[in-house]
């Protein structure tokens, strides 16, 4: 009986380690009861029945309570109350409460009590206080857990490759894994995922060894679970939306791009076309600057694209020095230029460094020192 | 050269998968304004033309790039020996006073090769003189780049002056190091360009000053040979 039991709880607590290793409290909480009065029940299991109690009827009123304030809601919006889901709750609130504060998760908000409060654990013992998970006395079982099954995916892994190496089969190279647009989970989901709390060390643990199982040749055969542990990265020329573009009254193209920032300087950059090749910075010509490096920094967006030829450039610049007004408007031509050539070369242009906002300034003095760095001469006395 | 800078950058595209990690302890890159995934530009057009035949781009899709520097462009002027020669040159971060002394040092390299170039009577001698200064430049730097140096060592209580290897970059700090030094040690109504220019052409042509210098270096290491495995021992 008892094993049978046990059999029960185990499948149980697989099921939940299936759905995303977590399960809700309930799912033990009802069967036990009965045969708790026949057998010996342990102390642990006691008081885990007894929190598991706890929780239910908290979740319960929590809930109740949830449900109730929606309807309130409702009837304030001027809504019914039986069709109000959770997104016109969202905007509801963002109505009514509305939060200037930075931080998503300060500002207020109204959302089902399960995702309110952190998920817990399912009972990872038996009646006896047996524990079903084989890495329970680990402290994290589903995190070593993760870790003992990254480890038999790279052992799979090499055996296919000795197996291949046997018959003396080659790899196919266009089977290989691409990881470079994919990022490891982040700590904070992995712990959600594990239902335990990672430190960083673990975290880097479980990176290293994802890496060490990508890297192996025959890697994409267990592609699924690697893809489980990894998000997609954004392509970095898609961080930011190309602006259409514009046309003035004689149906010349333009954009023109505000706050283009370089140290001190601040510019606003029209870039036209079809134009002949003419800058006109502050009512001047190229000449506005005596460097030139400076001149060489307002041609190298344009040269690179091929443009210098068919576009006009006409910039505003105040503040800062030479340099700095020269990197402000190179970076509003660069910026600006994005509507006017394809993807491809908006992509080269990332690369070879255009787009990129320059963030770096001058570094501050210290007290007690000659400079920002530079330190006064030593004297003894 | 490129394709050193483009496997170096590829270097750094390990660093993002260590992201989170470096950004949890203390940053990796010193006091750097940009995070340490950031990879450095490739802004020369034929070594992006190779970064995109190779495959290798798409790798780099997803990895932000650092801005272009102030002195970095895609102009076929471009040059990044000279770019690092003229950093080599400036004083107090005057790098339009350091751009204008080379400049006028390359005229000069050229005004002077183009009068020998008419002076020369056969065309055998023509074509032996070379008339473009960043091929002089060039030349000029390869020719006093010295392949052994003397490094003090402490034996006994002794210093020995042992001769050691030294690495490609360091050879070509030397060589611009003394270029440079040769044409500030000159006297007062001399200007420094035209001193420059002087020592740029004479060590293109394996004479000069600094090549000499180059050559006491090596006989000073020949000389010293036998304290060679205090290097080791």
């Amino acid at each position: 009986m008892l094993r049978k039991f046990n059999a029960r709880l185990l499948q149980l607590s697989n099921n939940a380690a299936c759905t995303q290793l977590v399960s809700k409290l309930p799912l033990c909480t009802s069967a036990p009861i009965e045969d708790a009065n026949k057998k010996v029940v342990s102390k642990a299991m006691k008081a885990y029945l007894e929190r598991a109690k706890e929780h239910d009827e908290f979740m319960a009123q929590k809930n109740l309570e949830f449900q109730i304030g929606k309807r309130h809601l409702a009837n304030m919006m001027g809504e019914n109350p039986e069709t109000f889901t959770q997104e016109d709750v969202d905007n509801a609130i963002s109505y009514l409460f509305p939060s200037g504060l930075f931080e998503k998760k300060a500002r207020p908000l109204m959302k089902p009590p399960e995702e309110v409060f952190p998920q817990r654990k399912a009972a990872e013992f038996d009646l006896m206080g047996r524990p079903h998970h084989f890495l329970f006395y680990t402290g994290k079982p589903n995190f070593y857990k993760l870790l003992y099954d990254i480890v038999e995916r790279v052992n799979e892994c090499n055996r296919y490759e000795d197996a291949m190496n046997r018959k003396s089969i080659q790899r196919d190279p266009n089977l290989v894994l691409e990881m470079s647009g994919y990022q490891w989970l982040d700590k904070d989901a992995l712990e959600k995922q594990c239902v335990e709390g990672i430190n960083d060390k673990e975290y880097n643990n479980f990176k290293d060894a994802m890496e060490r199982l990508t890297k192996l040749p025959y890697s994409y055969k267990v592609k699924d679970f690697i893809m489980e542990y990894s998000r997609p990265l954004m392509m970095q020329t898609k961080t930011h939306d190309v602006p259409e573009l514009q046309y003035d009254k004689d149906g010349k193209a333009f954009i023109t791009t505000y706050e283009c920032l370089r140290k001190r300087a601040r510019a606003d950059v029209t870039v036209s076309s079809p134009g002949t090749g003419k800058i006109t910075i502050n009512g001047e010509g190229i000449n506005y600057f005596d460097d030139i490096h400076c001149r060489e920094q307002l041609l190298f967006p344009l040269i690179f694209t091929n443009l210098h030829k068919n576009v006009d450039v006409v910039a505003n610049v105040e503040g800062g020095g030479p340099a700095g007004q020269a990197g402000a408007i190179r970076w509003g031509i660069a910026w600006s230029l994005r509507s006017f050539v394809d993807q491809e070369i908006v992509e080269k242009m990332r690369i070879a460094g255009l787009l990129t906002r320059d963030y770096r300034i001058r570094e501050r003095k210290k007290p007690g020192q000659a400079g920002a760095r530079k330190k006064f001469t030593w004297k003894k006395r | 050269m490129a394709l050193v800078k483009t496997l170096a950058n590829l270097k750094s595209v390990q660093i993002l998968t260590n992201k989170l990690a470096a950004l949890s302890v203390v940053q990796q890159n010193g006091m750097s304004m940009y995070p340490p995934y950031y990879i450095n530009p490739i802004f020369k057009k034929d070594a992006q033309v190779e970064l995109f035949e190779n495959g290798e781009a798409q790798k780099l899709a997803h990895i932000p790039t650092k801005a272009a520097l102030i002195d970095q462009t895609c102009s076929i002027y471009y040059d990044d020996d000279i770019r690092l020669f003229r950093n080599y040159i400036m004083r107090s971060g005057r790098k339009s006073l350091a751009r204008e002394l080379l400049d006028k040092a390359f005229e000069k390299v050229k005004r002077s090769q183009l009068e020998k170039f008419h002076k020369a009577k056969t065309e055998e001698d023509k074509n032996k003189i070379v008339l473009d200064p960043r091929e002089v430049f060039h030349m000029a730097v390869d020719n006093c780049k010295p392949v052994l140096f003397l490094t003090p060592i402490k034996r006994g209580g002794v210093k020995y002056q042992v001769p050691v290897p030294i690495t490609e970059k360091k050879s070509q700090f030397l060589s611009m190091k003394w270029l440079i030094e040769a044409a500030t040690d000159k006297e007062r109504t001399v200007h420094f360009p035209e001193k420059l220019a002087y020592e740029l052409i004479d060590a293109s042509n394996n004479t000069g000053r600094v090549v000499k210098r180059k050559q006491d270096l090596h006989r000073q290491c020949e000389a010293n040979r036998a304290y060679a495995h205090y290097r080791w021992s």
